[in-house]
């Protein structure tokens, strides 16, 4: 039997592999989180200085969220495209390990989107970058970043299905933008909405990480947060973990694992 | 074993066995449900109904084990990670089939080396010709040496020469002691190849024998061959209808037309046929031996009828 | 599909402007115009692209038919789709976001919009031709479509922006449409944005004739090396 973190690594080296053949893909990806944070800087430049931290790390979000949703699909899109994937599923290893070493390449180029955004923040914008709590901060960041990795994993499934998913995950990208309120507290949306915000795990971490960047002492809430972001973490994962075995079957007995 | 996609049945009975060390050759037309028979033995589809065991494992049930124990050679231009090098490729799926890491990069470089890919190695493969790929294909297949390797349409595509040396490497397989099932659309292959041959036509196995079994079966008839000129499908068409007339293949070009009459009747069909083709110019005609590609083709067409 | 996307894009940036506390009417109407793009701009660049990928670009530059009037046609359906979909971001606008059309021009209005597609076609002729010799005009399309949004005074005005980066924003026919765009909504003639109207089709108009000619010059370019297809 393969070992799972074989496979998981394995699968994360060959994603960087193909990012260092064909780099220029991932441009899409970072471009409209880059886009909106640039906006959003210039609509709060009237404001203080906590309004910018707001608008860098709601873009930081977004720039992780971004390249998560959209590979996601695009992992499986892309074993389709190659003809790969039939092969792929008929080795012994579990395809969840596999898609979810992709996934976490997904999340380092997330991270360094995340910084690069960060960068423009401070020189060209000249937004005060001060944090308050570092360790707390950089843990909430990495805690958020496998949240949002964990629920491209339930995204990704649906492409093993079909390739229609990547309309709908598409269509997700900038609803979650708006709904995970990485940008402006989601005291601004309508309440119907706060449901939706709620099952959302970057939505806590989101908090988090404001709260680790603003207070050295960070308030109770900010463990409350981490912990409920946690819970649905590990619900994403178990939840992610059936849609694959679900789906798996459902294409091996449909045959369509090979791109029609 | 059935399988039903869809609308279409690809495979509606298929029902044989093969032993350990056997080569075994699965044969068919185009669409006869041999790549379908061999997804559904290595796990990559369900069967709708009935029971497959590869190695004493249900392809149902024990999926994982099956996975792990055989190896799969599609072949083709895809199933092969164009952008990175062979190795590479080949490590990925090392590591997803649980290669020891100890034994995993002696054994790709072995495997290149006997494939002749080890000096353009480090090349991507987008790089590498047909040929190349389908050694690559057969490398891959082999990563985890499996005891049971399935190899479907090897040689198809490839050039003469490419495919002379694959077929080499299939016997050089069987003569380390691994079983083989293979499919193939090359009667030829079949026959050299393989110790027992399944003919497989819209989804149902039509005859189960070694080679010499099939042509057995069609010893009790010979072969007229007849090349002529200005030979019609009309003229063709009444070959058919004459009894004790098995089959009958004609290759209609312009220039050169080539029948070929299966039948009981050995020499006293030649009357006949001098009768029919009574406008048309002959210049050769001679009754020989039946091939399994008469075999073959008396299968095909029976099963039609 | 693409009114989740012009919606949740519009609520964005509304949102981030409350909580700014700015006048987000301002930002309800810049979004609602520049919802075309993704009809114009983008389209257009992404035709040549499907053409390559599809292997049917070799076969459209066999036929004799002159290019122009061609690629024109098609655009044609995008320019519509671009009005449309404007139309159905106002109706989001006045209904969600307090957008007040009751002083509108809208004859002028919708004139406006017209030849700002038109115009932003053209630039993606402009796009396009650039991205012609390119693997990948998604990443041009997807990069000059998003753009606009800093430079096109779309969620705040060019003055906004520092002074180095300002002039970009005039080669863009958007700006000026959005520009016209927001006058018409408070009232005024076709008259009064003419101005705005002419500099737009001049900057349109070289948009496509470079593009056009650019065309021209990767099509031999690419009959000479072979590149028609996707490799």
């Amino acid at each position: 039997m393969p070992e799972t973190h074989r496979v998981i690594y394995s699968a994360f080296r060959m994603a960087m592999l193909h990012w260092m053949a064909d780099p220029q893909w991932v441009i899409p990806n970072i471009i409209a989180p880059f886009v909106f944070t640039f906006v959003a800087l210039t609509l709060f430049a009237g404001a203080d200085g906590s309004f910018g931290l707001y608008a860098v790390l709601g873009g930081g979000m977004m720039g992780m969220w971004g390249n998560t949703l959209y590979a996601s699909g695009f992992a499986i899109d892309f074993e389709r495209w190659q003809g790969t994937l039939e092969e792929v599923v008929a080795a012994p290893s579990n395809l969840l390990h596999v898609i979810t070493g992709r996934s976490v390449s997904n999340a380092l180029f997330g991270l360094t989107n995340m910084v690069a955004i960060l960068l423009i923040a401070v020189f060209v914008f000249r937004v005060p970058l001060g944090l308050a709590n570092p360790v707390l901060f950089a843990f909430s960041l990495v805690l958020t970043l496998l949240s949002v990795s964990a629920l491209g994993l339930i995204f990704a499934s649906s492409f093993v299905l079909t390739r229609s998913a990547q309309i709908f995950t598409n269509g997700l990208e900038f609803p979650i933008y708006v709904i995970s309120g990485s940008m402006f507290p989601i005291a601004l949306l309508p309440f119907w909405t706060y449901p939706a915000s709620f099952i959302l795990g970057p939505t806590w971490g989101i908090q988090a990480i404001r709260a680790a960047a603003t207070s050295a002492d960070v308030p109770l809430a900010f463990w409350s947060d981490i912990g409920i972001m946690l819970a649905i973490t590990v619900a994403y994962v178990i939840v992610a973990a059936l849609l694959f075995k679900l789906v798996e079957t459902k294409s091996r007995r449909d045959g369509t694992l090979v791109q029609a | 074993m059935r399988r039903k996609k869809t609308q279409v049945t690809a495979v509606k009975d298929v029902s044989f066995e093969v032993d350990y060390g056997e080569l075994f050759g699965l044969v068919g037309p185009n669409g006869a449900g041999k790549t379908t028979t061999i997804k559904m033995l290595t796990t990559m589809l369900i069967p709708t109904s009935g029971v497959a065991k590869v190695l004493g494992y249900d392809v149902k049930k024990d999926v994982t084990k099956v996975r792990q124990n055989i190896g799969i050679v599609l072949g083709g231009e895809r199933g092969l990670y164009t952008r990175v090098n062979a190795i590479d490729n080949l490590r990925y799926f090392a590591d997803l089939y649980g290669v020891p890491v100890s034994v995993r990069d002696k054994r790709i470089k072995e495997l290149l080396q006997f494939m002749g890919l080890w000096d353009r190695a480090k090349d991507r493969v987008e790089t590498y010709s047909k040929g190349m790929k389908q050694r690559l294909h057969l490398a891959r297949g082999l990563i985890n040496d499996p005891q049971l390797i399935f190899l479907d349409e090897p040689t198809t595509g490839l050039d003469p020469e490419i495919a002379k040396e694959t077929r080499n490497m299939i016997r050089e397989l069987i003569e380390k002691g691994k079983t083989i099932l293979l499919t193939t659309h090359y009667m030829f292959e079949a026959d050299e190849l393989c110790k027992r041959v399944g003919i497989i036509r819209n989804g149902e196995v039509v005859a189960l024998d070694t080679p010499s079994g099939l042509k057995k079966y069609v010893m009790d008839t010979s072969v007229v061959e007849v090349q002529g000129f200005g030979i019609t499908e009309n003229e063709v068409a009444k070959f058919k209808g004459i009894p004790d007339v098995l089959a009958v293949s004609a290759d209609l070009n312009e220039d050169k037309q080539v029948l070929k009459i299966q039948t009981t009747k050995g020499s006293e069909i030649i009357s006949e046929v001098q009768q029919i083709l009574k406008n048309s110019r002959i210049y050769d005609l001679n009754i020989k031996e039946p091939t399994l590609e008469d075999a073959y083709l008396r299968l095909i067409e029976g099963s039609r009828k | 599909m693409k009114l989740v996307l012009t919606l949740s894009q519009m609520s964005f940036f509304v949102f981030v402007g409350e909580y700014a506390h700015l006048n987000v009417a301002y930002i309800a109407i810049g979004n609602a115009i520049q919802t075309m793009s993704w009809n114009t701009v983008f389209s257009v660049i992404n035709i040549t692209g499907q053409d390559k990928w599809g292997g049917t670009l070799p076969l459209l530059l066999a036929t004799p038919a002159p290019r122009l009037p061609v690629f024109v046609g098609r655009a044609m359906i995008h320019i519509f789709d671009g009005m449309l979909s404007v139309a159905i971001s106002f109706a989001f606008a006045t209904l969600l976001f307090g957008v007040n059309l009751g002083n509108a021009n809208v004859l002028a209005l919708v004139i406006v919009v017209f030849l700002t597609a038109f115009t932003m076609s053209g630039f993606g002729l402009l796009i396009g031709g650039f991205s012609f010799h390119f693997r990948n005009p998604m990443v041009f399309a997807n990069i000059f479509t998003f753009i606009l949004l800093i430079f096109c005074g779309v969620n705040f005005p060019v003055s906004s922006l520092p002074q180095v980066l300002q002039p970009i924003s005039y080669i863009f026919p958007l700006t000026y449409g959005i520009n016209a765009g927001r006058l018409t909504i408070s009232g005024a003639t076709l008259t009064d944005v003419s101005l705005q109207l002419g500099q737009m089709l001049i900057v349109g108009f070289i948009a496509m004739f470079v593009g056009y000619a650019l065309f021209r010059l990767f099509e031999n370019m690419a009959r000479k090396t072979g590149r028609l297809e996707a490799e």
